[in-house]
């Protein structure tokens, strides 16, 4: 009896379970067929989790995507740059440079261009070619006089948005922050009517005060000086934006501190916001430095370097020699004598910014 | 006292006067650009110059697209900058967690060789790019164009600044939960990155979109012209059309005000993430 008993309890446990199991595997039938897509890609990730290596190899994981495309478009046209700079450039390659054959691998790596060693040479001839010259004075005059004048304006403008009696902040950070939206080569055209010596707003506004016309496309000095605008123009609202976050993080009781001191507002700003705004200050410092050095569209659509390459910058003059001339063996080694510069320049900039 | 009072006056007045001048100075280009945008050529083209806005706005656009489609230039840049965005979103914050979280072999060294990437003006890869794409097959396609700068070294910097802040405790309690590290990486570090990762899209944002010079030497036909370039080639003409390129100047800049106006708060915190935990 009590065997039976067992086997009935057992068959029907059996059975039970069974049951139980088909149901279980028709409801997640359905709830599969409702939605497969979501649980094959569940069950694909499930897999790939499973495969995937753990800690510390995962790092490698992490970063490889990143550097591939790092090492392909980045590292290695900086190498190729430099190489390139001691070559004149004949043609665009064809053959393989060299190739590997295995039977079923076969590896080719073709030849980029076809190159003829020249040393020096590039180097050389930039150093004797005055549109080379002409290009640096131009850079730097743009760069000596438009760096300082936007910083100091967007300093100037972000303390005062930043007083504390000032009303309508928001409208007005807004209103000044618009030019960086836009679009570089559109705003460069706008420029480019503006400042039209006949038929020109700027013109039209200075005739009624009695003044001009002023020739701002068309005389050398002003010319630069149009660049010179149109880049500030473009960039104090960025910069004023970055500079007023970084006032923002001042705390308020050194200015308390200060002013039971008795400090004026000269030295309220010379003790307590210079110092303490000085990482903000460097950082937007070197990045327009950075910025200015690479102008290329600005002199391109306003000017298009002239009257005479008196607005021609260094990127613009590299440009030419690389794709209206085609000679990329001595534009890569105008493109590494730039790199130097500006690295050095950035290098000073944050050792003498940096040091206390 | 009240010769205190009064100085605060006069300095207040001049804050604002300044303040007031130089959204002034910021609107005059904008408010131009709309106004020759809404009149026809020869209207606008006249001493003394007008001032008003006219009501040919529609009439310019229908101009302008028989002469270039600028919709779809509009588009394209759009198609670029998103694509690109995402991408080197995925990219950098990936690497740069690895950067902040993991040790590895040769860590160091890996990150100062991207690092001193930054300070070169990757515009000039230009030539080697062009030969490199040239050779691939690539001249004249979008993945040219987004590829290269993915692998962002502004945008790794920023994330793994950023990721650093993240407690290595909550990390290892979800390990100790049997989380795998990719699930750590999206369920437990990216959620609390978010408003770095919208600062940083910002910036790639505007990145791409400002690009220039290389895609100038990549793109050739008109199909695939990004905003600047259909632009440049606008103003390449004999005669220049500006109320076309006033409408096209015009459309080119709302995407990024939208994105700016949209993003503010984010751009300006990413930004400072970037300059002040060095």
């Amino acid at each position: 009896m009590a065997t039976s008993d067992e086997t009935d309890d057992r068959v029907g446990e059996t059975y039970r379970r069974r049951a139980g199991a088909r149901v279980r595997n028709a409801t997640r039938q359905v709830k599969r067929a409702a939605r497969p897509v979501w649980d094959r890609v569940r069950f694909a990730r499930q897999d790939v989790t499973a495969a995937t290596p753990t800690l510390p190899r995962v790092a490698y994981l992490f970063i490889a995507p990143f550097f591939i495309l790092f090492g392909l478009f980045l590292a290695f046209p900086v190498f190729y740059t430099v190489y390139l700079s001691f070559f004149e450039y004949q043609g665009v390659g064809e053959g393989s440079l060299f190739w590997v054959d295995l039977g079923p691998l076969y590896v080719e790596i073709p030849q980029i261009a076809q190159l003829s060693f020249i040393g020096l040479g590039n180097y050389a001839r930039l150093l004797g070619n005055d549109l080379f010259w002409q290009s640096m004075f131009n850079t730097s005059y743009i760069l000596a006089i438009q760096v300082p004048l936007m910083i100091g304006l967007a300093l100037a403008l972000a303390l005062a948005l930043n007083a504390s009696f000032m009303r309508l902040k928001g409208v007005f950070r807004t209103a000044i922050a618009l030019p960086v939206s836009a679009n570089l080569v559109a705003y460069s055209t706008v420029f480019l009517l503006l400042f039209n010596e006949q038929l020109g707003f700027l013109n039209y506004v200075l005739a009624g005060v009695g003044v001009g016309p002023v020739p701002w496309l068309t005389d050398a000095f002003w010319a630069r000086n149009t660049i010179i605008a149109a880049v500030t123009w473009r960039w104090t609202g960025y910069n004023m934006i970055i500079l007023l976050a970084g006032l923002q993080t001042i705390p308020q009781q050194l200015y308390e501190a200060a002013e039971i001191d008795g400090a004026s507002r000269w030295e309220k700003f010379r003790y307590v916001t210079l110092p303490q705004l000085k990482p903000v200050l460097l950082f937007v410092v070197v990045l327009s430095t950075i910025g200015t050095f690479k102008l290329f569209a600005e002199p391109y659509v306003i000017t298009g370097g002239g009257p005479t390459n008196s607005t021609i910058t260094i990127v613009q003059y590299i440009y030419r020699q690389a794709f209206v001339n085609f000679n990329l063996g001595y534009a890569s080694a105008l493109t590494v004598v730039f790199v130097a510069i500006v690295s050095v320049f950035s290098i000073v900039q944050i050792k003498i910014g940096g040091e206390d | 006292m009240r010769e205190q009072r009064r100085k605060d006056a006069v300095w207040r007045f001049l804050t604002y006067a300044f303040v007031v001048t130089m959204v002034v100075v910021m609107m005059v280009p904008l408010y131009w650009m709309l106004v020759a945008a809404t009149l026809p050529q020869e209207q606008f083209l006249q001493f003394p110059p007008r001032l008003i806005p006219g009501t040919a706005f529609l009439d310019n656009f229908a101009a302008l697209q028989e002469r270039l489609d600028f919709v779809r230039t509009i588009r394209n840049s759009v198609l670029i900058a998103v694509v690109y965005t995402l991408l080197s979103l995925v990219l950098c914050s990936m690497a740069g967690f690895a950067f902040a979280k993991y040790e590895f072999k040769y860590k160091e060294p890996i990150f100062y060789t991207i690092l001193a990437t930054l300070v070169l003006p990757i515009q000039l890869l230009v030539i080697p790019l062009f030969l490199l794409m040239a050779q691939l097959d690539w001249t004249n396609t979008f993945r040219a164009i987004i590829l290269p700068w993915a692998a962002n070294p502004i945008g790794i910097f920023l994330m793994r600044q950023n990721m650093k802040s993240i407690p290595d405790a909550l990390l290892e309690s979800a390990r100790m939960d049997g989380a795998t590290e990719f699930q750590i990486f999206y369920r437990i570090a990216l959620p609390t990155m978010r408003s770095s990762l919208a600062a940083l899209a910002i910036i790639l944002f505007l990145f791409q979109w400002d690009l220039f010079l290389y895609p100038l030497v990549i793109l050739e036909s008109a199909d695939m012209y990004t905003i600047p370039i259909g632009l440049a080639q606008l103003t390449g003409f004999q005669r220049i059309y500006y109320d076309q390129i006033m409408v096209a100047a015009t459309l080119a800049i709302v995407p990024m005000v939208v994105l700016f106006l949209v993003l503010q708060k984010q751009f300006v915190s990413g930004i400072l993430a970037g300059s002040l935990k060095e």
